[in-house]
Parts: C-alpha cells; structure tokens; sequence
C-alpha cells in the first residue's frame, strides 16, 4: 500500500521541481550567463557557437574592473549614498507608517506613492538646478536626498502595511500602563515591527544600490555611484564584455549577499511574530 | 481604591447611537459585571472608561475625579483584554513590570511588586518566559499579575476568558473572583457569558441597544427580572415565555392550555400577557400537564427534556432521575410562586 503512495509522492515532487526550474530559468541563465562572460577572454566572448566554459579563465577581466577605474571609490559612493539614503528613509518613513497607519490617513499614503510614482527626469532638472544653487554639486548630498525618493515610500508603505496587522490592543495596553504616544512607539510597537523593518529596509537598499538615473545626471568624475560607474566602462570604440560583466556582477555582490543572509531574518522574524494574543 | 460613577454616558460613531445615556454607580471595592448581547454596547462602554475610546456626551467620574477627557494613562486603571495584549518582546517579569518601569520605580521595588503578584497568581518560576512560550491560562494570568502590580484604583475585564477552553474558563473565573476577594480593588467586568457574571458579581449591569435594561445582584436579576429581556438573557437555560391570557383565574394560551398562577393576578386579565417560568422550576408530577417529550439530554446530574404541551414547547430541567425517552408522555407541575408575568406589548414585568 505504501510503496505507490511514495512513488507519488516523488512524482509530485519531480514536477514541482521542474516547474520551478521553469520558472526561475530565466534569471539563472542570465545569471549563469554574465559569471560566464566575466571570467572569458574577447575572443571567446566574441565566438560563435558561443562558448559557456572557457578553457581559459580571464580572471584579468576582474583585475582590470579595478585597475583602470577609480572603482573602490564609486563602491564607498555607493555605500554612502544609498547607506545615508536608507537609514535616513528608516527614521522618516517607519514613524510616518506608524502615524498614517493609527489615523487611518490613506490619502497621505497615496501622496506619498505618487511622488514615487513621478518619473525621476520630470523633477530632476529643477533640483539639479536647485542642488546648483545651493553649491551642493559635487558633494554626494544631491545623490542622497534625491534617493529618498526612492527609499522614502518603500519603507512608509511596507510598514503602514505591518503597522495595520499588529495588534492595536498591545499599543491600548501600554498606553493604560501609562506610556506616551511616543513611548508606545518606541517601547511596544516598534520592537514588534522588527520583521517588517528589515523587509523594508532591504528593498529601500537594493532600490537606491541599484538607481541609475539620479546617478547619471548628479554625479560627476568623484560623486560616481556603482551603476553609474559600470555603465561608463561602456566606451564608444568597443564594448568590453567581460569587464563589463564583471563590473555588473561585483555591483550586484553585495546586496545579492545581504538579501540571502536577511532572508533567514525575515522568516525567523515573522515566525516569532505570529503568536496569538501577541 | 475608588467608587466610579457614570453619569448619562453617550457614544455616537456619526449619526449612529451606540450608546442612550448610561448611568451606573459603583462602590468602592465593588465587583459589577456588564452583560449582554455582541453589540450591545458593553465593551464600548469599558473602552470608554479606560479612555481607549471619547466620550460623545456625559462624565464618567473615578473616585472623585472627572476622568472622561483624560488619556488612558492618567486614569490609573488597570485593564485585562480578551487577547491578552501582552507584549510579546518583553518576558512575563517585563510584562508585569512595565508600567512601573513607565513610572521609572526603583529596579528594586519594581522586582519585590512583580514577585508579590506573581506569587499571588502562581508565576513564579515563569518569570523569565516569553509570552510564546506560555499556554493560555498561563498568559491570562499574566495579564492579570500586570494589572495587580500596577495597584490601580479600578480594574477593567474585556471578555477575558472566552479564548479558554471551558474547563479553564470555570477555573479562572474563579482565580478571578479569589483575586478580587483578596485585593478589593473595585472591577468592572465585560462578558456576554452570563453564568461568569452571575457567579463572580456583587452586581450586574445587563445592557441591550445600548440602554441598560436593569442593574441588580445577581439574585436579583434571577427573582425578579424587570422585563422579557432580563427574564430571558439570565439564566441558563433560558426561561420558558409562553403567550396568552389571563381568563377565569388562571393563565390560558391560544391553544387552550391552562397554567397555574400565583393569588392576586387576576387583576391584570384582559390583555396580551407573556407567562414566564424556568426550566428548572417545573417538577416532575403524578397529575399535572401534560407534555409529549420532543427532546431529552440527559448529563447524569440532571435531565434537561423539551415538552409539547398542546402545541406549546415547554422546557424543563429536572434534577431527579426520571425515566424519560423520547416521545414518552410526561406529566409536569409548576410552583406558581415561582412564575413571572409580563405585558406582551411593553415587555415588562407586571
């Protein structure tokens, strides 16, 4: 009786397996693709039938990444910009879920999905302007508030959305034992919020890592961010592919590492969350 | 310790009317229990005395302060809720120990109050646990210890037990009426069981569309109930209303069957009565009505046994032994002391 029932169940398992290769085949060919490109030589890059494994590795693609860009320093750019950009959405933006959540104020909400809605050319000529007369170019401020366009509603949505499934009565319950608004905020609904913290605070950070735009018409030799500096290593002689490739895949490195290991917060998160009655 | 008094309390959400112009007095050390159907105001009502929620019109005093636009947090109550609400990032001693760490009490004494309501409540050794890791008797009682150590002038109860099993909920509502006996802090207690608010209330508010129906000990309530609302909310099972008339001395329905009355009745005959008697005051009789028996469940400590008397249903609960099936005639008797009487049209008592 059991030995057809595994049989089965294997099957199924099978099946689940393949349509989930399906359907993330995709983004691991493409994946799979470019870790090729990168560690090919020109030649190989150039060959048709394309080759996927070279004989030889160009681990020289990766050397030159850095040799002959001032890569290190768009990667600390990177890392300020859209580091500032995120903690300063955080402050802003978990508050302002926390309050449009407790009020009801959707309307406030769809202001501010608006704003994010808005293409970034539209509003990126007066504040260049702007940035221009506040002697702000050339510094990496511009670059940073202008990413709170992108960081800002990210985190108020996705914590007007945890902020509305937690309990009100523990935030009842603490303003009856005597805390103030504020405290409530701080001592019992923010600590619960955790899990959805971090949800945001990841997708604010691969949104600003990954921002191209701002980058391209705000910064300057010094000011580069990582995209914008991958970008300019397309030249108008040739393109190199397997720089390029590499380029794109020590950008995409970090925050590729931070999504697995949040992954694990997140879940554990949430599991530790979901206790009735808190 | 403290009275609270409320004072033609109002509650509106728009144009709607949730609450008409309440009015309760409570004494000090008092256990009073707001009954009542799901929607009938009760909890807005407490919710309105913590502060959770504003006053439309009226003054809700604590003690001799008028507390009715003040923030919860300077009510000085304490509040148990249906979920708990503990929080789940602080451990049972946290929990407990919140308000006074609010308060910014010494690390100390807040320690000797936690310890003291935990011994109270039997937390000891769960001081340290998380609310995740506790069963739920377990989390109602510390729901309770965070209001004990807060020493409030008043105590509120939102439904506490209906997220126990029953067995758990018989034992905690005595652990809260032991609680009460021994502190004497002042209660007010929401529930729309109305066996809990029969066993642990000096007093009882029964509420209904948001108008209070009547207030009264719980015996009270049971006697003399002031009309058809009250006679059929308390007790359990619910009495027995059958319709008609009051003709030649005794109480006739429509269908022709004649019941007993009380002496000195027979001065209400003429109009559209309703004749209330509970189950568990019909006796089993030799000679008496007669009823064919349509349902009968039986619990070993009594039977509980639906009668058709001449088209009228009649409940009845009997605490003896009786060989009773279904279908089977059964003749039964009722105390006519033990009858209430009401206007059909008003619903209220004669």
């Amino acid at each position: 009786m059991t030995r057809p029932l595994i049989t089965h169940r294997t099957l199924d398992r099978i099946g689940l397996l393949f349509v989930a290769l399906v359907m993330i085949s995709p983004v691991i060919l493409f994946f799979l693709w470019m870790i090729s490109l990168s560690l090919k030589y020109e030649i190989d890059n150039g060959a048709y039938p394309p080759i996927i494994i070279p004989e030889n590795i160009a681990w020289s693609n990766y050397v030159k990444v850095f040799e002959e860009n001032n890569f290190l320093l768009y990667f600390w750019n990177s890392v300020l910009v859209t580091g500032t950009a995120t903690l300063l959405a955080l402050v802003i933006g978990v508050p302002a879920g926390f309050g449009i959540a407790r009020l009801k104020a959707e309307k406030s909400a769809v202001v501010i999905m608006i704003a994010r809605m808005t293409p970034g050319l539209s509003f990126l000529i007066p504040l260049f302007l702007l940035f221009q007369w506040t002697n702000l170019i050339g510094t990496l401020w511009p670059q940073i508030i202008i990413h709170l366009v992108v960081t800002v509603p990210i985190v108020v949505w996705i914590m007007i959305g945890y902020f509305e499934t937690t309990p009100k009565e523990l935030e009842e319950a603490a303003s009856i034992d005597g805390a103030t608004t504020w405290q409530v905020f701080r001592l019992v609904a923010l600590p619960i919020a955790k899990p959805g913290i971090v949800v945001s605070f990841i997708l604010a950070l691969i949104f600003s890592w990954n921002n191209f735009v701002f980058g391209i018409v705000l910064a300057n030799r010094e000011t580069r961010t990582l995209p914008v500096a991958v970008y300019n290593m397309l030249s108008f002689e040739q393109v190199s592919w397997g720089p390029l490739a590499a380029a794109a895949l020590i950008v995409t490195l970090p925050v590729l590492l931070l999504t697995m290991f949040a992954q694990k917060q997140i879940v554990a998160g949430l599991t530790a969350g979901a206790v009735k009655g808190g | 310790m403290a009275t609270v008094n409320i004072q033609n309390i109002q509650k509106n959400y728009g144009a709607v009317k949730v609450i008409h112009g309440i009015d309760i007095d409570i004494a000090d050390g008092e256990f009073v229990a707001l009954v009542g159907p799901s929607g009938c105001g009760k909890s807005t009502l407490l919710r309105m005395i913590a502060g959770l929620e504003e006053v439309t019109g009226g003054a809700i005093r604590i003690g001799p302060r008028e507390v009715s636009h003040l923030p919860a947090r300077d009510r000085d109550i304490a509040m148990v809720f249906q979920n708990y609400a503990l929080y789940p990032h602080m451990t049972v001693a946290d929990n407990m120990g919140f308000a006074l760490k609010l308060k910014k009490a010494d690390p100390a004494e807040i320690r000797t109050k936690v310890q003291r309501a935990a011994g109270i409540l039997g937390l000891e050794k769960l001081l340290d646990r998380y609310p995740r890791q506790l069963s739920g008797g377990q989390r109602q009682r510390v729901a309770m210890g965070r209001a004990i150590v807060r020493d409030p002038q008043v105590f509120l109860f939102d439904e506490p037990l209906s997220n126990l099993d029953a067995k758990l909920r018989v034992q905690m509502r005595g652990e809260i009426k032991t609680m009460h006996q021994r502190i004497g802090t002042t209660t007010i207690y929401v529930t729309h069981d109305q066996v809990e608010a029969m066993t642990m209330a000096d007093k009882i508010v029964v509420l209904h569309d948001g108008h209070i129906e009547q207030i009264g000990a719980p015996l009270e309530l049971y006697d003399r109930p002031s009309n058809l609302f009250v006679a059929g909310f308390i007790g359990s099972p619910a009495m027995n209303f059958i319709d008609g008339r009051i003709e030649e001395g005794a109480f006739r329905t429509k269908k022709g069957l004649i019941l007993p009355l009380p002496q000195g009745v027979a001065a209400a005959g003429g109009r559209d009565l309703v004749y209330g008697v509970r189950p568990e005051h019909i006796r089993a009789a030799t000679h008496g009505i007669e009823g064919r028996a349509t349902l009968v469940e039986g619990t070993g400590s009594e039977i509980y046994a639906k009668l058709d008397a001449r088209g009228e249903e009649i409940a009845c609960l009997f605490r003896e032994r009786l060989d009773v099936r279904f279908g089977d005639t059964v003749s039964i008797d009722i105390d006519p002391a033990r009858i209430h009487l009401f206007d059909k049209q008003t619903g209220l008592r004669l």
